[in-house]
């Protein structure tokens, strides 16, 4: 007996049965797709590396390793912190100094010492007549100076209103300057 | 993955160190003003000091002074090691917490002939900055003061008289002795004018609260 339904649920299986057939190009073409579309912070080194900081990450440590975590950022802390150069004059409170010497005679006077590292060049002292005493004005950080006068490019003098440089190594004459911190 | 991390963190901190520590050795250039013979060992110097966490810039200027001086480059070396030495004692007395400037004040006491142990009452005497009280010190030994009675004075002084009134009482002194007061009489007597005075003040500024 023929049974119109069972023919078409049998037409019906023969068709799914039949193996599919599928471009072999399609992945290929699919992933083309996919890469042309917008990725959200952009593909620029920019959001990739935005990407790559915001991924949560997990990191396992052994106490060991810790430790010499710990002791290299304490080195390089300590290190930054280590007292070598002292900070330039305005940088903390510096107040101005001046220096006054008598010497009619002497036709060049340069201020030297630990505030501009000896050079005889960087800080001339100046006077308004040729009887007036040589001046020159210094800002100074809170310390203790050595400096003397260098006079006519031969000539050591000390400071005569001056406390005398009692640790002076070189056999020519210093003088002192101690620079409180302002208490 | 972690391990990863974990590979790449470690050399990454050593390099750290290396650059710090290769930055922090760079030879100052100031040093160049030595001659070829005198700087490395002055250099040599300065990096020992900076290991040993001393401040540099002292030794620095004191190579300095040697080289505008022209003193021989013995005379350099000599001086730039003697002073590094008393850096060192400086701070074994002051402590680690002690600033440059309290160093070298310190250095110069020491070399004027006070002891560390003095070094040592006058931080616990006072809790300002010692810089002023040490090269106080430091001046009056040189101005003749025998190094006893300076310290005692110093220390007397130190726990609550200002920077500006220790400034004075070594002027009192030189002073003093340019009039021809024996150095000892002198300090002891300018000592005593100081402490009343610093009382007056402080009694002075006790009555007038809120004003410096």
């Amino acid at each position: 007996m023929f049974d119109p339904v069972d023919d078409l649920i049998e037409r019906i299986a023969r068709h799914l049965r039949r193996p599919v057939q599928i471009d072999p190009a399609l992945d290929a073409r699919v992933m083309r797709e996919i890469t042309a579309l917008p990725t959200p912070g952009g593909t620029a080194p920019l959001g990739k590396a935005w990407r790559w900081l915001r991924r949560p990450r997990q990191f396992t440590l052994t106490p060991l390793g810790g430790l010499a975590a710990v002791a290299a950022v304490a080195v390089v802390v300590l290190f930054s912190r280590m007292p070598s150069t002292p900070p330039a004059p305005g940088q903390i409170d510096s107040r101005a100094f001046q220096f006054i010497l008598v010497a009619p005679r002497a036709t060049h006077v340069s201020l030297v010492g630990d505030f501009n590292d000896w050079d005889a060049t960087r800080t001339p002292m100046r006077r308004i007549g040729s009887d007036a005493p040589w001046t020159a004005v210094v800002p100074l950080v809170p310390g203790r100076y050595h400096y003397a006068f260098f006079v006519d490019g031969s000539r050591w003098l000390a400071d005569p209103s001056a406390p005398v440089a009692r640790d002076d190594d070189y056999g020519e004459p210093s003088s002192v300057l101690t620079v409180g911190g302002g208490s | 993955m972690t391990s990863t991390y974990a590979r790449a963190a470690v050399p990454l901190l050593a390099a750290m160190l290396v650059a710090g520590r290769a930055t922090a050795q760079q030879t100052d250039s100031r040093l160049e003003r030595l001659d070829t013979a005198t700087r490395p060992t002055v250099a040599a110097l300065v990096d020992s000091a900076r290991t040993a966490m001393l401040p540099t810039e002292p030794l620095v200027q004191r190579a300095l002074e040697g080289a505008t001086k022209r003193a021989s480059g013995e005379a350099i070396v000599a001086a730039v090691r003697r002073l590094a030495v008393d850096l060192g004692h400086a701070r074994d007395a002051l402590g680690s917490t002690a600033s440059p400037a309290e160093l070298s004040a310190g250095a110069a006491a020491l070399r004027a002939g006070a002891s560390q142990a003095t070094l040592a009452q006058l931080r616990h005497a006072r809790r300002e900055p010692l810089t002023v009280p040490l090269a106080v010190l430091a001046d009056l030994v040189a101005s003749g003061v025998p190094v006893d009675s300076a310290a005692a004075a110093v220390l007397g002084l130190a726990a609550r008289a200002r920077d500006a009134d220790l400034v004075e009482f070594r002027r009192a002194v030189e002073r003093d002795i340019a009039l021809g007061a024996p150095p000892a009489a002198a300090t002891a007597a300018a000592a005593t004018a100081t402490a009343q005075s610093v009382d007056v003040n402080a009694g002075a500024r006790q009555q007038r609260p809120g004003r410096p």
